[in-house]
């Protein structure tokens, strides 16, 4: 046990001295945390949290641009621009401020768009009134013209993006339809109820079946969505975490350089022992960087106008992937510092080595975005393991059953390069 | 003491053997030198002594225990080494780095901080105890890299050129340290290319090259058996031959 305490607390005195390893491990991540929250806010918060600038060009003057200019503006999330400079925004000027970027959106009404579906309802209540035999005609077009509303998008926009727009405004033009036609068949059944009064309306329920979202977890389910802190947060503490292989690989090698290794291992008992107060050390302070980037999430990212953390109900269970995110970390730490003569390779091997893994583990991106190939590729990171156990927890408001397959994967995995890194040793003192 | 018979070791993917049946033993309670040039196998036979590293064949027996895998324990216990390197946390204070050493030898409380201060006392740091080690210089570091070895009493010290690099005050701290210290009952054993020091300190010696053992015996008795040697470096140079070994 001596063995153990001595070499936790040696440990920490040399961190302690190490203030470039202090600034890696602690200063560091919580930069890189904030920074990559605040820049990936935007992508990451949904459509309807982001307001547009939209120009909207009114060609018709009916009732279908007065909608529609409605619609959007009441949303909250479109500004409609339909004057620059205090004139109405010419067709010609919209489609050349988006082309370059400037506005993402423009949205021309054309002329005669109300009167067009004005004529499509009267054609439509003409139909029924006459099947039900009262004589009725409303005025309709006798040629029905093909009209469009056109949208001009910026050349960069995304795919999802459009879908979006274009969705929303199908609506719009769906429930102008809608009412109009509502409208006229409630006004011709006024007419043919001759004891109605003027103000009598006649209920007319459209949507008899509504959508409603429901949590899939338990009862006790937070309302969480995705978003940048709930990504980011986790995703860098995971990749600073692993980091802590910079530390102990400069650390192990200069021990074997210097010498303290061979007098360790000269001196009585299990050498275990002392890399167990190392690997103890190491992932505490691993525990220690992952709780206190969480603190930041919970109370620094409000600050900066950025959603707090929601850490999920299941603390012990965070604790536990945290400690195998940890264990797995300090492991090749040790492995590669076994692996590698000099400082200078294990550094560049093992910084970069979590780069890629970062990468291909959904640090960066989330692994549902990327192509199939990459996302069995990158199932196979261990940060990836970690990733999805934290999202299970806070995300999906999972327990111990949810995390313990990714948490063993992460032990193992750690078993296995001390494992290999043990073999290495052995084999280099012969 | 220390008897080492038929000492074999072949490292793997090397074109030679390293040792070939090396065979020298040095009596309990001397100062014994082992001496020879770069390549010569010292390294590796001290390797074999601490069982680092196993020998392919030979016996190592260590004041009366065979060095193999059921005495090692025993073995370490009884035995200090001081590296050619500093073997200790530059960042660290020399009480910082004793500290842990000693603990690691179970030592603890106030009993190895005594002790830990009265060693730094006899080699002249008490002033620098506090002190970060790559602050020392390298007779300072020389002296506390002997202090860790020696924290837990061994009866054996092994020390590989443990003057290399130092200052004469420094030197001549060191040996007279290491007088004192074989004079209250410890064996010592000491490699070094500094033969006129290994002349001076040593009761006994043994040269070795190319994995054997040369000769062995009283530097004062190895000199005057060739009556062209002056010295021990004479001898040295008689038996292992001008050539460069780098």
């Amino acid at each position: 046990m001596l063995r153990l305490l001595a070499t936790i607390r040696k440990e920490w005195q040399l961190l302690l001295r190490d203030k470039t390893g202090l600034t890696l491990l602690f200063v560091m991540p919580v930069v890189l945390i904030t920074v990559m929250a605040l820049i990936q806010d935007a992508p990451f918060k949904d459509y309807q949290d982001v307001k547009f600038d939209i120009l909207t060009v009114d060609n018709d003057h009916g009732r279908l641009g007065k909608y529609i200019r409605e619609g959007l503006a009441s949303g909250g999330q479109f500004n409609i621009i339909d004057t620059l400079d205090g004139r109405p925004v010419t067709e010609q000027q919209a489609r050349e401020l988006v082309n370059n970027g400037r506005y993402k959106i423009s949205i021309i009404v054309p002329a005669g768009s109300t009167a067009a579906i004005v004529s499509n309802a009267n054609r439509i209540v003409n139909d029924i009134t006459q099947r039900m035999g009262m004589s009725v005609s409303l005025p309709v077009k006798q040629h029905a013209d093909s009209l469009n509303v056109v949208i001009y998008f910026d050349p960069a926009a995304k795919k999802a993006f459009k879908g979006a727009i274009h969705q929303a405004l199908d609506n719009f033009l769906t429930q102008v339809e809608t009412d109009m036609l509502l409208g006229r068949i409630q006004q011709q059944l006024r007419r043919k109820d001759t004891t109605a009064t003027p103000n009598d309306t006649l209920p007319i329920r459209l949507q008899a079946v509504g959508l409603k979202e429901h949590a899939t977890g338990t009862s006790k389910q937070l309302d969480v969505v995705s978003n940048s802190v709930q990504h980011n947060v986790p995703a860098w503490s995971i990749f600073a975490m692993f980091f802590i292989v910079i530390p102990i690989a400069g650390n192990m090698i200069r021990e074997r350089e210097d010498g303290s290794l061979l007098r360790m291992k000269l001196i009585p008992g299990s050498y275990l022992l002392i890399l167990a107060g190392k690997m103890l050390f190491f992932v505490g302070i691993c525990l220690l960087q992952f709780y206190l980037m969480m603190l930041v999430g919970i109370y620094a990212m409000p600050l900066l106008d950025l959603p707090k953390l929601v850490m999920g109900h299941y603390q012990g269970a965070t604790l536990l992937v945290a400690g195998a995110i940890g264990l797995a970390a300090t492991a090749y730490g040790i492995l590669i510092g076994t692996l590698f003569k000099t400082p200078n390779q294990a550094l560049n091997f093992g910084a970069i080595s979590i780069v890629i893994l970062s990468a291909i583990g959904g640090i960066w991106i989330p692994l549902e975005v990327m192509p199939g190939n990459m996302q069995v590729i990158g199932h196979l990171s261990p940060l990836s393991w970690g990733l999805d156990a934290i999202n299970d927890l806070y995300l999906r408001n999972g327990d111990i059953g949810y995390v313990w397959k990714n948490v063993l994967r992460l032990v193992l995995t750690g078993g296995v390069m001390l494992a290999v890194a043990g073999f290495v040793e052995k084999r280099r003192m012969n | 003491m220390l008897a080492v018979k038929e000492l074999c070791k072949t490292y793997k993917g090397a074109a030679e053997a390293t040792l070939k049946g090396l065979t020298f033993a040095f009596p309990e309670g001397k100062i014994g030198g082992l001496l020879g040039p770069n390549g010569a196998g010292k390294t590796t036979t001290i390797s074999i002594l601490c069982g680092l590293v196993q020998a392919d064949s030979g016996q190592v027996m260590i004041h009366g225990l065979p060095q193999d895998a059921a005495h090692r324990e025993q073995i370490k216990k009884i035995i200090g080494i001081v590296p050619q390197q500093i073997a200790l946390y530059p960042q660290l204070s020399a009480v910082e780095n004793l500290t842990y050493f000693g603990n690691l030898y179970g030592l603890k409380g106030k009993a190895l901080y005594e002790k830990i201060m009265h060693y730094l006392e006899v080699f002249g740091l008490e002033k620098s105890a506090h002190k970060e080690i790559h602050k020392y210089s390298g007779g300072m570091k020389r002296r506390a890299n002997i202090i860790a070895a020696i924290l837990h009493d061994p009866d054996l010290l092994i020390l590989d050129e443990p003057t290399a690099g130092v200052d004469v005050q420094s030197r001549s701290m060191i040996l007279q340290f290491l007088r004192r210290y074989n004079e209250q009952g410890a064996s010592i054993l000491y490699t070094s290319h500094l033969l006129e020091e290994a002349q001076s300190l040593c009761d006994e010696v043994a040269i070795m090259d190319e994995g054997k053992m040369i000769l062995q015996g009283k530097p004062e008795l190895l000199i005057d058996e060739l009556p062209e040697c002056r010295n021990l470096e004479d001898v040295f140079l008689h038996y292992t031959g001008h050539a460069l070994r780098d």
